[in-house]
């Protein structure tokens, strides 16, 4: 399916947004091409294709209530940015373009409860504006970043983003949330369904269904507000910088962790990544080799050996008390010998203590540096991800690389791979570095991600998150009996949105009246 | 290291220095610093093009306000635009006048 729905004329969207800046006043009402400009996908496969009209930015869930009501009334799709922030994933485009972005980035407030190690958010913190608050007033509990952390706390939990700390998998994190529903309607999940509950950010269910999951990726309402776990300050950090030096090592290296991370000895989410991964935030391509498509065997030795790196890398922290950390490193130092590392370096911190930037996601400090990648081609770059759901098999996983880099080779592309283990699955994040400035390295780019995509899905594997171009592709892998669960979106997407204004075609949910144009 | 930077902010509050490049400094700081504070990819991409010691953009002396304005609101290189949501037009104000250090 696709955006091929009739747009609202130019005399209603200007109808709208007149009414929108009635509520949220002219100053956070933004309408000119500049606007339009840095509201568009900053890391775009075709960037003409994703433009809105317009965004507002509201201050508060009830200016948010009118705003959806106002769309409604005049049929207007509106899409949902909490900071806009999404590199990679279409930044704060909306999929159908001339809708009107709902930017979030205004809505502040932060309510932590110290004792119980938990916030209240809205959508428009920032992981550096709650590092601040927290750290300005030394409390003393952790936040788990992603390897870029610019965008909302909230926003990244909602699109299912990872850190790196035992909190890493940070939609699990949330804990209640403030849901604008598509009339306006505004309701509470879990505990907070009932006024006052002291327990709304420590109970995660509340009675009969749990919602909260049901506002995760999807398009049924507008999360004002949402509770997250935070982490308590751990007595020590302690682990291990690991380095293997073979492309073949990714195999018996997933068998390692796995079953540590499984059992919990290994509490965080380790991720594996590739020499690539480490080296282009350190230097740009031409710094070693002139020629067109994938860097040869010998281009890749010389940087691997310039910056010391294995083909495959893995930073594994224990966190907690010492004497539990203790018995832990010397379960993980046996069984990380046991497949002879090219490298360890152990790493130990205690509060208080200093430690280099490229230490602090561990730590949950925010950080922006790993985006340097976006220079790798020497101008104006960028990413995009292929990143489907493995198993912790190793030789599946090693089967799913074999083909993976066969195909990067094949469209003249520089490989880049993590496998991030969840506690049972492992995340193949795969990321393809563009070069914006070169229109012919972009023709590629688009047929090179329906390969992959094709790919996986014949090994059942389907991705965990998308960019806006591909959220249709990546849905439609999801189709047993029928597209069940396509169809059963729809129809919560129909009752709770039956004019089908919030954020049409986000996670390939299309309301009903886009359906009926028909599918792409 | 965001934590000490604050605290020698909170010192400067109390010295009662000038309100209007206070502001901007720490705008500066909530809004800009992530990226071009110490470990900040704006200013790990600018010391490819510079000498590195003046890549933090408060360590610059050839800002001009209306320059800072521009490059912030259509971007550069693979500096994305900055919305107006995220920093208003008045903050933005602040903040080139900030790294400016007056020239206009």
């Amino acid at each position: 399916m696709d955006a091929s729905h009739a747009p609202p004329s130019a005399a209603t969207l200007d109808k709208t947004l007149k009414a929108m800046a009635g509520v949220v006043g002219a100053a956070a009402t933004f309408a000119t091409q500049e606007d339009c400009d840095a509201y568009s996908d900053r890391f775009p496969i075709d960037p003409h294709r994703h433009r809105p009209f317009a965004a507002v930015a509201p201050t508060s869930a009830e200016q948010v209530q009118a705003l959806v009501r106002i769309a409604a009334a005049h049929r207007v799709p509106i899409w949902t940015v909490s900071r806009g922030k999404n590199l990679g994933y279409g930044t704060a485009a909306p999929v159908v373009a001339s809708s009107i972005v709902l930017d979030l980035s205004r809505m502040q407030q932060i309510t932590v409860d110290v004792e119980n190690a938990t916030v209240l958010l809205e959508p428009g913190v920032g992981f550096y504006d709650l590092y601040d608050y927290l750290q300005t007033r030394n409390i003393p509990l952790w936040l788990s970043v992603p390897g870029n952390s610019w965008g909302s706390v909230i926003g990244n939990a909602l699109d299912r983003g990872l850190g790196y700390t035992p909190y890493g998998e940070n939609t699990r994190n949330l804990c209640g949330m403030e849901v604008v529903l598509p009339d306006g309607d505004m309701v509470r999940t879990g505990m907070g369904a009932m006024p006052n509950a002291p327990s709304w950010q420590l109970h995660k269910y509340g009675y009969g269904p749990a919602w909260d999951q049901l506002f995760v990726q999807s398009n049924f309402g507008i999360v004002t507000k949402a509770g997250m776990w935070l982490m308590p300050q751990p007595q020590i950090v302690r682990g291990f910088d690991v380095e293997m030096d073979r492309m073949e090592d990714l195999g018996p290296l997933i068998d390692v962790i796995g079953p540590l991370r499984r059992e919990g000895v290994l509490q965080q989410s380790p991720t594996i990544g590739n020499w690539f991964r480490a080296a282009n935030i350190l230097t740009t391509r031409k710094q070693w080799t002139d020629k067109a498509g994938s860097l040869s065997d010998d281009v890749i030795a010389a940087i691997r050996k310039q910056f010391g790196l294995g083909w495959w890398g893995v930073s594994l922290r224990l966190y907690g008390r010492e004497t539990v950390v203790q018995a832990n490193m010397d379960i993980l130092e046996k069984a990380l010998n046991a497949i002879k590392p090219m490298s360890m370096k152990p790493f130990s911190w205690r509060p208080g203590e200093p430690f280099t930037p490229t230490q602090g996601g561990w730590m949950g400090v925010p950080m922006t540096f790993p985006l340097q990648s976006a220079n790798w081609f020497g101008g104006r770059g960028g990413h995009i991800g292929f990143s489907p759901v493995l198993t912790q098999s190793g030789k599946l996983a090693m089967e799913q690389f074999n083909r993976t880099y066969a195909r990067y080779k094949e469209f003249g592309m520089d490989y880049q791979a993590s496998f991030a283990f969840g506690e049972r699955h492992l995340l193949n994040v795969n990321a393809i570095l563009l070069n914006l400035d070169d229109p012919q390295f972009m023709k590629r780019v688009d047929p090179f991600l329906r390969t992959l995509i094709a790919d996986a899905r014949q090994h059942g594997y389907g991705e965990y998150r998308a960019h806006i171009d591909y959220m249709d592709t990546v849905a439609d892998c999801y189709d047993y009996n029928n597209h069940a669960l396509r169809r059963l979106n729809e129809r919560v997407k129909d009752a709770l949105d039956p004019v089908g204004i919030l954020s049409p075609g986000k996670s390939g949910i299309w309301p009903a009246a886009y359906r009926k144009e028909g599918k792409a | 290291m965001r934590g000490v930077i604050l605290l020698g902010l909170a010192s400067l509050i109390s010295l009662g220095a000038q309100a209007a490049d206070l502001d901007g400094k720490m705008l500066f700081h909530q809004k800009c610093e992530m990226c071009h504070g110490a470990a900040g990819m704006g200013t790990g991409l600018l010391a490819r093009r510079m000498k590195p010691e003046v890549a933090p953009l408060e360590k610059r002396d050839d800002l001009s306000a209306a320059y800072v304005e521009r490059a912030a609101r259509i971007g550069i290189l693979n500096m994305p635009p900055i919305t107006r949501g995220d920093v208003s037009d008045a903050q933005l104000a602040s903040i080139a006048r900030y790294l400016s250090k007056g020239k206009p």
